[in-house]
């Protein structure tokens, strides 16, 4: 049932490089939807009737719908208004769509746990809107949330697995591409595992040490 | 998009919410041994639970489906898509139901043990009657929470063939090229059904509450 | 604890002269820093505030005493704008606002910088030093370039004898420390007033003691202030006019010996005996 020696050697090189793409679109749907969720987070408490709609709109579908969902709707429905995007464009835009919405409602509530007084002492020294968020609500805000980030942070390293659907050649892709080449699915696949666990595992204990970290600074 | 089509769409709803309330039910009854054996006094016990339940939740859903549907179905022993997917995402919801357990009954304040303890009640009693009442109120909303998010995570099931809403969605998309209705309608029933649950998660929340402080 | 009082920057006066006004400032008409007129605050059905009618005159001590609930708060959170006021007019030097009217941002802000507010508790930013905890407004409210702001705020932080903390967080410093380094902190905009809401509530008795002795020393220096307070001995020694609140309404304003020692209405001398023996 597992994978022999020199099988493993041969499809590394092919599953490393489907690794690469996985994490490649993983980093930048992260770096384009975390400031996505901090401008959502603050369209839905903005005061602008019109933001907040939209805002909201956009959160509510981001996180109601399945990513898988959203992830074919941009790759395979967007072309009817015109708009073709690559497998490798639309898996960013997609996946930094579902990390804004996430993201934008970790960062609300980071930034509602902070207690009322920080906002009176804020306001009470004279500080515009701006300014409060910027140096007294956001870098509280963002130490609370950082834990929830990060593991977020890997469920969308896991979910670029989803773009099998549309045809990236990341992870999944290669191994079930030398799966049907091979009829070797069993061990081709566990190895894909592998890679996936490889990064998953160690991130996800460290960023329990990070938030069993963060606990003891909120206790002081 | 006719009303056919929305009807076609409509006949994935079934096998979704079998996958879902199927796989929750699984993981919510594994996740009992499963934490049991977490937290266990036996070390080796201990150390396989907790690697099993990192290495469960460390591989995508989608990954799991395809080593139990492609992987050991087609190569071992025959195995239905929906079979294989109840089984992966059963596995993946025992995995997440033993942390979310295993959290609220962190939460339950030791001097609840110790109370316990002082009327000399054994360790299982006391689990039994005095945390596990507390621990499933407190695991309620973070088990709901869960539930919308498993229903979405059926999704993936699509992809080995299971016959659910986003598998009508990409055959009708395909046969009609209006993927931009069809999916956002697809979209839509998601949310649409997240909203019972949610609705009854509060409902729940809210009697439980009121139970204890009655 | 280590004697704050020590660290005075100027002299004290003499309680006598210091209505007279020990610092200059703007004035609103007739020798008043703070002038409410008819200022209302309503929660839900609740009148928290009926109509209140305030002067504080320069260099003024005014202490708030009340029973829990009686508006004393809300009438300070009101004079800032941290809670708006439903009705009303706030006069703070020569700047007027009319609470039924929208106010505008920068009007609140001019508001704002003439008036310092402490906190019960703290309310101190645990994620700057304690130095930019005093620095902050100035730069960005004020306009001071970054040295020039710690150089004030280090004057500040030595006032209230902690210029030793000025490299900490305050998460590290004891309730009173922090205290004083708010009271730092608001002093910071060099505001016409002071509004204090009970702040040494949360603290032990002996740490209250050395925010007290900060407060007494600016009190001396001339501030305008506002104290609430449930330290009748504050009330009482220190402030020159104890103002008697409940349900939100001010049941009797005089001099502090007179609230304190010949209180004239029934209420009043309900509240003190209740105070006197607990
Ligand atoms: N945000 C609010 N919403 C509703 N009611 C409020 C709010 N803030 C204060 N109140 C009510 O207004 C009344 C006055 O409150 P306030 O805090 O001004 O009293 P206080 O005199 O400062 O009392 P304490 O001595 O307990 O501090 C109370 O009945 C309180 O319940
Ligand atoms: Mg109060």
């Amino acid at each position: 049932m597992l994978p022999a020696y020199e099988e493993l050697v041969a499809w590394l090189p092919e599953l490393l490089a489907g690794l690469t793409i996985s994490l490649q679109v993983a980093a930048l749907s992260l770096l384009f939807g975390m400031p996505l969720g901090l401008l959502l987070a603050l369209g839905v408490i903005a005061r602008s009737r019109i933001l907040k709609t939209v805002s909201l709109v956009l959160v509510e579908i981001g996180r109601g719908a399945p990513a898988l969902v959203l992830l074919q709707f941009i790759y395979f429905g967007l072309p009817a208004t015109g708009l073709t995007l690559g497998s490798f464009t639309a898996a960013v835009v997609a996946l930094a769509w579902n990390t804004g919405a996430y993201t934008s409602e970790i960062i609300r509530a980071s930034l509602q746990s902070i207690p009322r007084g920080q906002r009176d002492a804020a306001e009470a020294i004279g500080l515009t809107g701006v300014d409060e968020l910027r140096y007294v609500l956001l870098p509280q805000a963002l130490r609370v949330a950082l834990p929830p980030l990060l593991g977020f942070s890997i469920l969308i390293f896991q979910g670029t697995s989803l773009c099998f659907t549309i045809a990236l050649p990341e992870l999944v892709s290669r191994a079930y591409e030398i799966g049907s080449g091979t009829f070797r699915y069993f061990p081709v696949l566990l190895a894909a595992g592998c890679l996936y666990a490889a990064v998953s595992v160690p991130a996800a204990i460290l960023v329990g040490h990070v938030e069993k970290r963060a606990g003891r600074y909120a206790e002081r | 998009m006719s009303q056919a089509d929305i009807f076609v769409i409509l006949r994935g709803l079934p096998w979704t919410v079998a996958l879902t309330l199927g796989a929750f039910l699984i993981g919510s009854i594994v996740a009992v041994p499963l934490l049991a054996a977490r937290e266990s006094q036996f070390l080796p016990l201990r150390l396989f639970a907790m690697s099993l339940i990192q290495v469960v939740r460390g591989i995508p859903p989608l990954l799991w489906l395809f080593i139990i549907f492609f992987g050991l179905g087609m190569s071992y022993f025959p195995i239905s898509p929906f079979v294989a997917a109840l089984t992966g995402l059963g596995l993946i919801a025992a995995a997440n139901m033993a942390e979310i357990y295993r959290g609220a009954l962190k939460s339950i304040h030791h001097g609840q043990w110790e109370a316990a303890n002082a009327l000399d009640l054994g360790r299982l009693s006391t689990v039994a009657f005095i945390i596990a009442p507390q621990a499933l109120r407190v695991a309620l909303p973070s088990a709901a929470s869960y539930l919308i998010g498993l229903m979405k995570e059926t999704a993936v099931a699509s992809t080995i063939g299971v016959a659910e809403l986003a598998f009508q969605g990409n055959r009708l998309s395909q046969l009609t090229f209006q993927g931009l209705e069809v999916f956002a309608v697809v979209g839509l029933l998601y949310v649409v059904l997240s909203l019972p649950v949610a609705w009854l998660s509060r409902s729940a929340d809210a009697y439980l509450r009121s139970k204890v402080a009655a | 604890m280590d004697g704050a009082v020590l660290y005075l920057a100027d002299p004290p006066q003499s309680s006598q002269d210091r209505s007279n006004g020990g610092i200059m400032m703007e004035q609103g008409s007739n020798g008043t820093v703070i002038r409410l007129r008819a200022l209302s605050k309503h929660f839900g059905a609740h009148t928290v505030l009926d109509a209140i009618d305030l002067d504080v005159r320069p260099g003024e001590v005014l202490a708030i005493i009340g029973p829990s609930g009686s508006g004393k708060s809300t009438l300070l959170r009101c004079i800032n704008y941290l809670e708006r006021p439903d009705g009303g007019t706030i006069t703070i030097g020569p700047t007027t606002i009319d609470a039924s009217m929208p106010v505008e941002r920068a009007e609140l802000s001019k508001l704002r910088r003439r008036v310092g507010m402490v906190f019960q508790s703290f309310n101190l930013f645990p994620h700057m030093t304690v130095l930019r905890n005093v620095s902050i407004a100035q730069e960005r409210v004020l306009g001071r370039s970054r040295a020039e702001a710690e150089e004030r705020a280090m004057q500040l932080l030595s006032r209230v004898g902690l210029a030793d903390k000025a490299g900490q967080h305050p998460g590290r410093c004891s309730g009173g420390q922090q205290q004083r380094i708010a009271i730092a902190r608001a002093l910071a905009l060099d505001p016409e007033v002071m509004l204090f809401d009970e702040p040494t509530s949360a603290l032990d008795p002996e740490l209250g003691l050395e925010v007290l002795a900060v407060m007494r020393e600016l009190a001396d220096s001339g501030m305008t202030m506002i104290v609430v307070t449930h330290e009748m001995g504050f009330a009482e020694n220190v402030s020159d006019t104890v103002m008697m609140m409940a349900d939100g309404d001010i049941v009797e304003k005089g001099s502090s010996n007179q609230v304190m020692r010949q209180p004239q209405q029934e209420r009043t001398k309900r509240f003190l005996r209740a105070v006197h023996d607990r």
